[in-house]
């Protein structure tokens, strides 16, 4: 149960969003055709419902949360994060964005196994022995399954190829 | 093809020992990842549909079928075991089970869960063989004004009992149909939503979406708080399943079963609703009530009957209406079409053989499971014990590999953990994911079969009251919102007195 300004912060978001999307994005990013016969063949007619029904619950979302008696701060949910968790989802957020770069370069093999052994050093390093062994054994077997097996050609980087 | 032609055909399919294999592998894969706490039969059947690529459509569908299967048992396992459900369906079994596991019958629960869940799913698959192919002739006759009003009735069940607010279900629904739009119009062939780039041209990838919505959050949840859980299992202890235990037992497992058949077959219901009614159910029935909760054998067989009896009857709608019914059946519907592979009333018609393949299949996997669980009761302990922090770097490569061998596509590497994200995001603002995922599986089906409708009706909104099938829907519809509506303000209401009941303690705590 979240509080009573968590879910009226919702309620606004979801409607600014929606606002955004059919004044903004809609417009900008549908390209509709002159001539449409009927109204609800054009392409942006679906999205615009969808638009509109979204900008709605946002407003009830707002409203219902506006309305409702305060949430006691001992039964709402805390959604504030402390620092070492902060710190611990920017360093997971990095390696994530990392791994995206990092696909073309390295190859998947390569960027999986650093990831691997990152994430378990993020999560405390316990059982590290294990963590390196499977690091390195877990992206193998899946780079053999998928070539050898599945046929799907893994991206192998510029640096160092598997056969 | 005749009846006989196509189950002779389905035999000819399953009486080949890779069926049995994949099946088996299925049910052992589902049952470990069930029984891990952390891992969930979804994020199972969702890792394990990119490796069903490099099978032919039979033996990947069973494999996936047989995770799922698992899967819902392998939950009861840890429930009974260290009160920690392996899936939320599970929640149920933990009630009785646990507090049996307390006193040293920790043996004789498994078993009762065992017996329970092979018995529902047993049934629950002979429901889908009786009413799949029966609504699949009678679904024949829809057009799209009835398939139109039929997915809205599907989509405001799922947004509605899906989280704990119908809004935030219907926004989430909302943003799924949005992103389902992305790509190019079908009839127009003008970019919608593309933001130039030619990778979206095609739509984002489902399966991106779909493990990225369902196994990243999970990673980001564990890495934020990356804490050791400490999880205490239980003994077997000396108590076995009497038979006579068993006997006394059987009608709370067929009134579950019946129970989970008529929940699962509605779309959107899920596991976890059918299991509470179960038990809830055979509390009030039974003559022992006053036991439930302290350690009734009995709680356990119902709620694990009502648990299992969703399992095949979730394949009603998404086999004959081309529907599915919860996120697990989400996930295979991608596993047809991967394979060319349309669910609906057509499968009936043009792979008459795959069905029937199935639904032989699904029988045999009853039987599996009764293998297999046995076998994994008495190895739980091995299997509790993978360290989170292994499993979940884990989980990342797996997702990472079998994304991109969908397509071969690094974006869809990309699209993954970005959904991921925004999983993550709704899951801490509590908007539930499940109808995000349905929507956007959904929404190219609801808007081609709106706009037919329109062609045919010429832009005349009254198409969508044609008939008694639209008529129906509508009514559906509309009586499901006023009665999850009427749901969510009773559980609002009781909330505000939980508020009001702890600020009183409080206040009087601190006059104290």
């Amino acid at each position: 149960m979240l509080s009573r300004r968590d879910e009226i912060l919702i309620g606004l978001g979801v409607m600014v969003l929606a606002a955004f999307t059919l004044w903004w994005i809609i417009p900008n990013f549908i390209a509709t055709p002159r001539r449409v016969p009927i109204k609800a063949l054009s392409p942006a007619f679906w999205p615009k419902i969808i638009a509109w029904v979204v900008l709605i619950c946002g407003a009830a979302l707002t409203l219902r949360a506006a309305l409702a008696p305060k949430t006691p701060n001992a039964v709402a949910d805390d959604l504030s994060v402390s620092r070492a968790e902060g710190l611990r989802l920017l360093a997971l957020g990095a390696i994530l964005v990392g791994i995206y770069f990092a696909l073309p370069i390295l190859g998947m093999v390569w960027v999986c196994m650093i990831a691997f052994a990152l994430l378990l050093l993020l999560s405390g390093g316990g059982n590290l022995g294990w963590g390196l062994v499977t690091a390195v054994v877990l992206p193998l077997a899946l780079y053999f399954f998928f070539t050898k097996v599945a046929g799907v050609a893994i991206p192998q980087g510029q640096i160092v190829r598997l056969p | 093809m005749t009846f006989l032609e196509a189950l002779s055909a389905g035999f000819t399919l399953v009486a080949q020992w890779e069926s049995i294999f994949f099946l088996g592998l299925g049910v052992t894969i589902g049952v470990i990842a069930g029984a891990i706490p952390g891992m969930s039969a979804t994020m199972a059947v969702a890792l394990t549909l990119p490796f069903t690529f490099a099978l032919q459509p039979i033996f990947g569908i069973l494999l996936l079928l047989g995770v799922y299967k698992g899967g819902i048992f392998g939950g009861s396992i840890p429930a009974i075991l260290i009160k920690t459900p392996g899936t939320p369906a599970s929640s149920a079994t933990a009630l009785d089970g646990y507090p049996m596991a307390e006193q040293g019958r920790a043996g004789e629960a498994l078993s009762m869960s065992l017996y329970a869940s092979c018995i529902a799913d047993l049934i629950s698959n002979l429901a889908l063989i009786v009413f799949a192919a029966w609504l699949a002739s009678f679904a024949l006759n829809f057009g799209p004004p009835e398939m139109f009003t039929l997915i809205v009735f599907s989509l405001t069940i799922i947004a509605g009992v899906s989280g704990d607010s119908l809004v935030k279900g219907i926004v989430a629904a909302g943003l799924g149909l949005m992103l389902a739009t992305i790509g190019l119009d079908f009839i127009a062939g003008t970019e919608r939503l593309t933001f130039g780039s030619i990778d979206m041209r095609g739509g984002l990838n489902f399966i991106a979406v779909l493990i990225g919505l369902f196994a990243l959050p999970e990673i980001i949840s564990y890495m934020r708080k990356s804490e050791a859980q400490d999880h205490r299992v239980r003994g077997m202890g000396y108590s076995r399943l009497k038979w006579l235990d068993f006997r006394r037992c059987l009608k709370s497992i067929f009134r579950g079963s019946a129970i989970g058949v008529f929940l699962g077959a509605i779309p959107g219901i899920g596991a976890a609703p059918s299991a509470f009614l179960s038990y809830s159910e055979a509390r009030r029935a039974s003559p022992n009530r006053e036991n439930f909760g302290k350690g009734e054998l009995e709680g356990v067989a119902a709620a694990e009957a009502g648990n299992n009896g969703v399992a095949g009857a979730t394949l009603i709608p998404l086999l004959s209406l081309g529907i599915p019914g919860d996120v697990i059946t989400a996930i295979i519907i991608g596993a047809f079409m991967v394979h060319n592979l349309t669910p609906g009333p057509l499968l009936f018609l043009n792979n008459a053989d795959i069905v029937y393949a199935l639904f032989i299949g699904l029988i045999a996997s009853s039987l599996l499971l009764l293998i297999i669980g046995s076998i994994a009761i008495r190895l739980f302990r091995y299997i509790a014990d993978v360290p989170s922090n292994l499993l979940f770097p884990g989980v990342l490569v797996l997702c990472v590999f079998g994304v991109y061998a969908v397509n071969n596509s690094i974006f869809d590497v990309a699209v993954m953990l970005v959904m991921g994200v925004v999983g993550y995001i709704m899951l801490l603002l509590r908007v539930p994911a499940a109808p995000f995922l349905i929507g956007f599986i959904l929404g190219p089906m609801l808007e081609n079969n709106f706009r037919q409708a329109m062609l045919m009706s010429r832009g005349d909104l009254s198409i969508f009251a044609r008939g008694p099938i639209t008529i129906l829907f509508l009514c559906l519809t509309a009586f499901s919102v006023v009665m999850i509506i009427r749901a969510t303000m009773r559980a609002a209401r009781l909330k505000r007195e939980m508020a009001t009941y702890a600020k009183t303690s409080q206040a009087s705590g601190t006059q104290d």
